[in-house]
């Protein structure tokens, strides 16, 4: 009896209520595939772009007058933030709120993590990425970056102020070493507060003359770099330049305006057959009564997902199974590789997932490292780069401590040939390769074992091989895996 | 620590007996025991006996042993680590640090054969005994320093960021994290900050609940707050509207102690940024401490290796030429070097140390137990500063070439010694 009242109840333990998967792999390709050509003939392209520049410069100001002026924000949003704004006495920040969402960074009129929103053009679907801009804050633009397919970079053009942004130590210049090192190679740089400057010409091509030797510079092709001058307070030269004010703008320029320079920007191509990765940025508890229970979100940066599938939770030994699907607010019964989705996952506990946590099919899973060779090159640093230093590893949204463990090479930086073997330091602007341990605490005791994290080598996953080193707030050095050692 | 009794004879053989009496201690006599000094000091050991009828009885008693130490093993007084997520307050044993030392004992007793494995938990308020066969300057330079008076430099600090915290006390020479925070915060979204708020203030109070219970704020000196950005300040807003709304006197009357520093990592490991950091008074009230001093000689080091790599050299090969030639003027070492178990090792160090010493430079010990030292532990735990600069490879050039005839200086400069 009790035999048989045991293997019932045995029977009886379900499987976390999965939603049936709808339709096979293969036709799930196929159908991606067509979806992608269609859009491709239509000429609709969807895209990430990330919004960088120095504090202060009025990343999200642009932002939140460009999403009025192409229509996704209403007047009454609009108004209602004005007089909220104005209540705080930062009349002058009115438009970053739609933006700047939470209470702290409106009060002290900084923002503070990356801001997700979306807009189309005429031939873009974009999805927005407004980071920080000042310096404590530059693991969240990390975080925003690796999600981005191109960069938009705002410069304050008032005296003084862009070379505050760009000199050693700003943030014009690490942001955009930073997004390029993440893979980002197109970028549109808005220059803002022509206003202030009663809009000189000469003062717009100064800047863009330091800008484009730094850009060229840092790695970008000069045919994926484009200027705009811009007004983000008064609107001007966002979608047009027929304000009062721009009038002095239109005598001399008539060029494209920012957003006819977003509308031609071209995606990379899309790894929707490789398999599917997906960093999480966002771990949160769904609060509608269609989508509720432990929501995720991130982008995709491989392969594709659709309702029902089980999928493996890394680092940890457990699976959830995606219940809903949501791109842009929308429920979708799936997403390929590039779009920015939330999740709802069943059947994990939340304790499982962090922010850094990446999703993958149970069967093609992640390596998880937690001691791996890297090819790093090594930025404009002072203090030089010797084996047992201390440094932070950023890698997607996860951001922990490691340490240089060992030198192993000076390298070549375009082939990768040894210049010398077990160098004593790396200085500035070397190519080195090093082995990189995540760090452990020693100090409380007893040596608790290293979390592994998951990552991949640069030649498997570009999107999960790319790592980045900073220390004492500064970014020393940016790389990619080579090897997973442990 | 007390010194209760002290007795080296001219060959430095000897005895101490060290009445520990807080955590600390217990690091000291960590590091002050070695592998094969003898350690005599109160045990409990169950004894068993069996009558002539056959009947066992087993009683606990309270004896005095002496041991061989054979193995140690030292655990501060911490939470070792936390859950991934979720609000994880693992804290650690509420009791101090602890030190058993295991070994088979030495003493003859009524009750314990000779020979017999004993562990010794070392415990506040009780005399211990270390009888070593040599007693070198590094032991007795410890012994010296771990019976200052007055020396408590006790500081608390939370080193925090968004959603992670982590609650340490920081003595002279331990830094111990008492409890690590991991809140997790959702990030703000579209159109709705709430969930992110909430998660904010969730992660405030459980860090105003970890600081009530882990840090003597009235017994310290001084209570650091540091973070990248703007936590700082809203953690500290939070304790004290805390502190007013639930009229926490004790706490209120402790705002002065109080400081708020900038760091530019939310990890444990820029305590040490934050100890030299200028923007606080802290280098003022806390200049004569330890780990300031080690702060900030290793940020002195490495800055040194930016500036002029020939005058910062590390590793203990190279530092040991470098001392060769006498360019030593300031020697970074870890305690971890003084206790190798292999008693030549030791000695090497011990004399390079001595002999750093006798020209007349400047010598700084780093505990392991502090970020700084860990950070020291990581390059190879010794490091120079050296008074002229001097090239590694060309040195090396030379050593191999006049390898013969810099042994024979070597040994002209130990006679001398």
């Amino acid at each position: 009896m009790a035999a048989l009242g045991l293997q019932d109840n045995e029977m009886r333990v379900p499987e976390p209520e999965s939603p049936k998967i709808a339709i096979s792999k293969e036709k799930l390709m196929g159908e991606v595939r067509r979806t992608i050509e269609k859009e491709a003939l239509e000429g609709i392209k969807s895209l990430s772009i990330v919004v960088i520049g120095h504090v202060d410069a009025g990343k999200s100001t642009l932002m939140g007058h460009l999403l009025y002026a192409l229509g996704r924000v209403g007047d009454k949003k609009r108004i209602a933030n004005e007089r909220a704004s104005e209540k705080l006495g930062k009349a002058s920040f009115s438009w970053a709120w739609e933006l700047d969402g939470t209470q702290e960074e409106r009060e002290r009129g900084v923002t503070m993590d990356v801001a997700i929103q979306s807009f189309t053009t005429p031939h873009r679907r974009f999805t927005v990425l407004d980071a920080p801009g000042h310096r404590d804050f530059i693991p969240k633009m990390i975080s925003g970056a690796s999600q981005a397919d191109c960069a938009l970079l705002v410069v304050d053009a008032a005296a003084g102020e862009f070379e505050a942004g760009f000199d050693r130590g700003g943030q014009t210049r690490e942001h955009l070493v930073l997004v390029r090192s993440l893979g980002v190679s197109q970028v549109v740089v808005a220059i803002n507060k022509m206003d202030q400057v009663s809009w000189s010409r000469q003062r717009y091509e100064e800047i863009m003359g330091l800008l484009q030797t730094f850009l060229m510079q840092t790695g970008f092709a000069v045919q994926r770099i484009q200027f705009v001058p811009v007004g983000a307070m008064l609107g001007v030269n966002l979608v047009d330049t027929n304000q009062p004010e721009a009038e002095a703008l239109r005598k001399w320029y008539s060029g494209p305006t920012l957003a006819d320079l977003l509308d031609v920007l071209t995606p990379p191509p899309r790894l929707i057959e490789s398999p599917m990765r997906l960093p999480l940025t966002n771990v949160f508890r769904g609060q509608t009564s269609v989508a509720s229970g432990i929501a995720v979100s991130g982008r995709l940066s491989s392969g594709i997902i659709q309702v029902g599938e089980r999928v493996s939770v890394l680092p940890g030994d457990e699976t959830a199974v995606i219940k809903i699907i949501e791109v842009e607010e929308e429920s979708v019964p799936w997403a390929a590789a590039g779009s920015s989705v939330t999740l709802y996952l069943s059947g994990i506990d939340p304790v499982q997932l962090g922010i850094g946590t990446v999703l993958c099919p149970p069967s093609d899973p992640v390596p998880l490292a937690s001691s791996f060779v890297a090819q790093i090159v090594v930025f404009d640093i002072q203090v030089p780069i010797i084996a047992g230093a201390s440094v932070e590893l950023f890698h997607h949204s996860r951001d922990i401590p490691a340490t240089v463990t060992k030198l192993l090479a000076t390298v070549e930086r375009s082939n990768g040939t040894v210049i010398k073997a077990n160098p004593r330091v790396l200085t500035k602007s070397v190519s080195a390769k090093i082995q990189i341990n995540i760090r452990t605490s020693t100090m409380s005791g007893q040596a608790a074992r290293a979390m592994p994290i998951p990552l991949e080598p640069f030649h498997v996953s570009k999107e999960l091989g790319r790592i980045l080193l900073r220390r004492n707030g500064e970014t020393i050095a940016a790389g990619i895996v080579l090897e997973v050692l442990d | 620590m007390k010194l209760i009794n002290k007795h080296i004879a001219k060959d430095h053989s000897g005895h101490v007996t060290l009445r520990p009496e807080e955590d600390e201690d217990m690091w000291h006599l960590y590091n002050l025991i070695q592998e094969g000094d003898l350690v005599r000091a109160p045990a409990i050991r169950r004894v068993t006996n069996v009558s002539s009828t056959g009947s066992t009885d087993s009683q606990r008693l309270r004896l005095n042993l002496t041991l061989t130490a054979s193995k140690m093993h030292f655990s501060p007084a911490a939470a070792p680590s936390s859950g991934t997520a979720g609000t994880s307050t693992s804290t650690g044993a509420s009791q101090g640090a602890s030190l058993s030392i295991s070994g088979p004992v030495q003493s003859q007793h009524a009750n314990v054969t000779m020979g017999a494995y004993h562990t010794l938990d070392l415990e506040p308020h009780r005399d211990v005994r270390i009888i070593k066969e040599e007693w070198d300057s590094v032991s007795l330079d410890r012994v010296a320093e771990s019976c200052k008076e007055g020396r408590g430099a006790d500081v608390g600090a939370i080193v925090c960021g968004e959603g992670t915290a982590a609650v340490c006390l920081l003595s002279e020479h331990m830094t111990v994290i008492r409890q690590r925070i991991d809140v997790p915060i959702p990030r703000k979204r579209t159109g709705s900050a709430t969930m992110h708020e909430k998660g904010l203030a969730r992660f405030y109070e459980t860090i105003y609940a970890s600081l009530l219970r882990h840090i003597p704020f009235s017994s310290l000196r001084v209570v650091i707050i540091a973070s990248p950005g703007f936590v700082k300040d809203s953690v500290y807003d939070h304790i004290f509207a805390e502190a007013t709304r639930t009229g926490n006197k004790a706490l209120l009357q402790a705002r002065n102690k109080f400081l708020r520093v900038h760091i530019s990592s939310p990890h444990v490991h820029s305590l040490v940024e934050a100890l030299k950091s200028p923007e606080a008074s802290i280098t003022a009230q806390l200049k004569e401490t330890k780990f300031a001093r080690e702060g900030i000689m290793l940020d002195r080091f490495f800055k040194m290796l930016g500036s002029d790599e020939m005058r910062a050299w590390y590793g203990p090969e190279d530092v040991l030429l470098a001392a060769d030639r006498g360019a030593i003027g300031t020697l970074l070492i870890s305690d971890e070097l003084f206790r190798a178990s292999d008693p030549a090792v030791r000695k090497k160090y011990v004399q390079l140390v001595e002999s750093v010493q006798g020209k007349g430079a400047e010598v700084l010990t780093f505990s392991s137990m502090h970020e700084s030292g860990q950070q020291l532990n990581q390059i190879t735990g010794i490091a120079a500063i050296l008074t002229f600069p001097l090239d590694v490879d060309i040195v090396k050039a030379e050593e191999a070439a006049h390898k013969a005839a810099l042994e024979e200086e070597q040994a002209a400069a130990e006679e001398e010694q």
